[in-house]
């Protein structure tokens, strides 16, 4: 199977703290997994050094074969990897069809003389019709218009989805998509994640609470609390992981 | 049929502003042939439309890429002594720089107009990107210090004896060719204005309003956010740089307390009051700025009613009355005469028609 993203020995310190400690994980080309873990484990931590925001104190990233450390986060997203946050980022006053129009530009090259002297018509009219054909598929197109802060919050959730998809991503980050959502609504959402994925070819990580969602969907599991690794293997491995139990409900202190 | 329906759409706008640009030439036309009856309005008119040009270009960095940047005045300052040294008349350039001489470089060194201004703007436009690299990494009020900051050493350095031969320090520049016509104002003000406008609503302006939305999520759709922000920066500084170049031919002699910090705040408030990240809200708020300072003059002549004279009609009491109104603007429209929405035909059209419709039997 093809490695698509491959953390070794990843550490980041903030300060005394050691947010990241040694942490080692791998996603296969088409897998989905999942990382779980307790608050403050250190979940969205990892999302941020992948995607360049953070940089690592030591350790690597490779993604497809090469290190990605220290790059330039908008590189990384052209490289391939796209995400989504947990608490929503959408660009708020602006037009659900821009927010998307916004990302297709990552794939075309003009500048600013083209793009002001409307040079690039050919681009900008292609830029214009993938939108509008994302949308369609992703069921946005209705709301092409609103601005995005208006919209309801599963729409949104939704469009920042959208939005991460027009990169054309081969990689998809999802950082708790399923957070404040309804057993109904996550449930969609988990055929949904497996949906884009068949259609656009995706391998997904993903940050996740809702076990019922992880539990359904992902190939792998990667336990980690106070930024360790505690445990790995398959949701049914998890599950019966004592160490897992352990950080998630406490242990019995014994009189 | 929504294709059809967003052309018709831009058509009506661009007609309409067609018809304005039209009437417009007009009025000025008109104006121009009774130049000295209406030397006072034509006066108004022509910094109206150079201010319009310098709040376009602020509203690029501060309302379109939501960089708080208060280097206006600086950036103005290298425009308009650039566009100065390179256009004043060889034969008066003796007596401007009565005092200290002129570099003999400088001497001939004389350029048509146009070349002028872009040149001007490319001054100010290079100073722009040289000192963006370290500053665009500060944020919100620290990037405004430092910006502030920039503005006020090209200040010091213009009246600094050492550029006695180039600016001729604190004498300032004289004899500036003026603009022959309000049409001549008018047409740079409008390429300038045009051009800005198309930046905004291209690719490239997307980019900038992503910036300004969300920087974190801007760079996770793959836009280099250094790059976006010192590009607008840049653009912004050699529009202003222009601008600059414009206000030195209005007002045909310049020095160094020209470009105080006043005049970067002058701007910023047609900014702020016409909305920030609003176009027309600019060129709105640069006239209403403008002609309300000169209207409200009314307020500064003494005031006689019954033979009794009001105490408070003397000089300066306009500008209270003027921040008295600024202060009521800010309380009611929070967030600027036209608050990030544009002027358009078609909402000001659907609003008459759907008040027709609401008329009983109106629309039937």
């Amino acid at each position: 199977m093809e490695n698509v993203l491959r953390l070794t020995d990843m550490s980041i310190a903030f300060g005394g703290l050691m947010a990241l400690d040694g942490l080692n994980l791998e996603v296969n080309k088409g897998e989905i997994v999942a990382i779980i873990g307790p608050n403050g484990a250190g979940k969205t931590t990892a999302f941020n050094c992948i995607t360049g925001i953070y940089t690592p104190t030591s350790g690597n990233i490779e993604y497809l074969g090469e290190s990605i450390i220290n790059k330039e986060p908008s590189d990384i997203t052209k490289k391939g990897i796209a995400r989504t946050f947990q608490n929503i980022r959408l660009f708020k006053e602006l037009s659900v069809f821009e927010n998307v129009l916004i990302a297709m530009h990552l794939r075309y090259n003009d500048n600013i003389f083209t793009s002001t002297f409307r040079l690039n018509k050919k681009m900008e009219d292609e830029m214009r019709e993938e939108t509008k054909k994302l949308l369609d598929s992703q069921d946005l197109y209705k709301y092409r218009n609103d601005v995005a802060g208006s919209l309801p919050y599963g729409i949104q959730r939704r469009l920042e989805i959208a939005r991460a998809l027009a990169t054309s991503p081969t990689l998809l980050l999802l950082d708790e998509p399923a957070a404040g959502m309804n057993p109904q609504e996550t449930m969609e959402l988990t055929s949904y994640i497996k949906k884009i994925r068949d259609e656009f070819g995706l391998t997904v990580l993903l940050i996740e609470h809702h076990m019922d969602l992880v539990m359904d969907i992902s190939e792998r599991i990667y336990v980690i609390d106070f930024g360790k690794l505690i445990a790995k293997g398959t949701a049914e491995e998890v599950q019966n992981n004592p160490k897992v139990i352990e950080a998630y409900l406490g242990v019995q202190d014994d009189a | 049929m929504n294709k059809l329906n967003f052309k018709e759409k831009t058509n009506i706008n661009l007609l309409m502003y067609l018809a304005i640009i039209v009437v417009s030439v007009t009025i000025l036309i008109f104006l121009d042939m009774n130049k000295f009856q209406y030397n006072y309005v034509i006066s108004i008119i022509e910094k109206s439309l150079v201010y319009a040009v310098v709040a376009l270009s602020m509203n690029i960095v501060t309302g379109f890429t939501g960089l708080f940047s208060l280097g206006q005045a600086g950036f103005m300052a290298l425009g308009a002594y650039t566009t100065a040294i390179l256009t004043i008349p060889i034969a008066s350039r003796p007596n401007v720089y009565y005092m200290n001489g002129i570099l003999p470089a400088l001497e001939n060194a004389i350029v048509p107009i146009p070349v002028a201004l872009i040149l001007g703007g490319v001054v100010a436009g290079v100073f722009a990107a040289l000192i963006g690299i370290p500053i665009l990494r500060l944020k919100s009020d620290y990037l405004a210090i430092a910006t502030l900051g920039f503005s006020e050493i090209i200040r010091a350095v213009i009246a600094s004896p050492m550029m006695d031969k180039i600016t001729n320090g604190s004498y300032g520049l004289k004899s500036i060719p003026g603009f022959k016509s309000s049409l001549e104002c008018f047409a740079y003000s409008l390429i300038c204005i045009v051009i800005m406008i198309l930046i905004i609503n291209s690719s490239t302006g997307r980019d900038f309003k992503a910036v300004r939305e969300d920087e974190i999520a801007a760079r996770a759709v793959g836009i280099n956010l250094f790059k976006t922000k010192e590009l607008s920066f840049v653009v912004s500084s050699f529009f202003t740089g222009i601008g600059g170049g414009l206000l030195a031919m209005f007002m045909r002699s310049i020095d160094s307390k020209t470009f105080q910090i006043t005049l970067t705040y002058d701007i910023l408030l047609i900014v702020v009051l016409g909305g920030i990240g609003s176009i027309t809200g600019s060129i709105v708020g640069a006239f209403f700025v403008t002609a309300g300072k000169e209207l409200l003059r009314f307020f500064d002549e003494p005031l006689i009613i019954g033979g009794v004279q009001i105490p408070l009609f003397k000089p300066g009491f306009r500008m209270v009355i003027f921040s008295i109104l600024l202060m009521i603007v800010v309380l009611f429209f929070r967030k600027g005469l036209l608050g990030g929405k544009e002027l358009s035909f078609n909402k000001l059209m659907k609003v008459r028609r759907k008040k027709n419709l609401d008329e009983p039997g109106g629309n039937a």
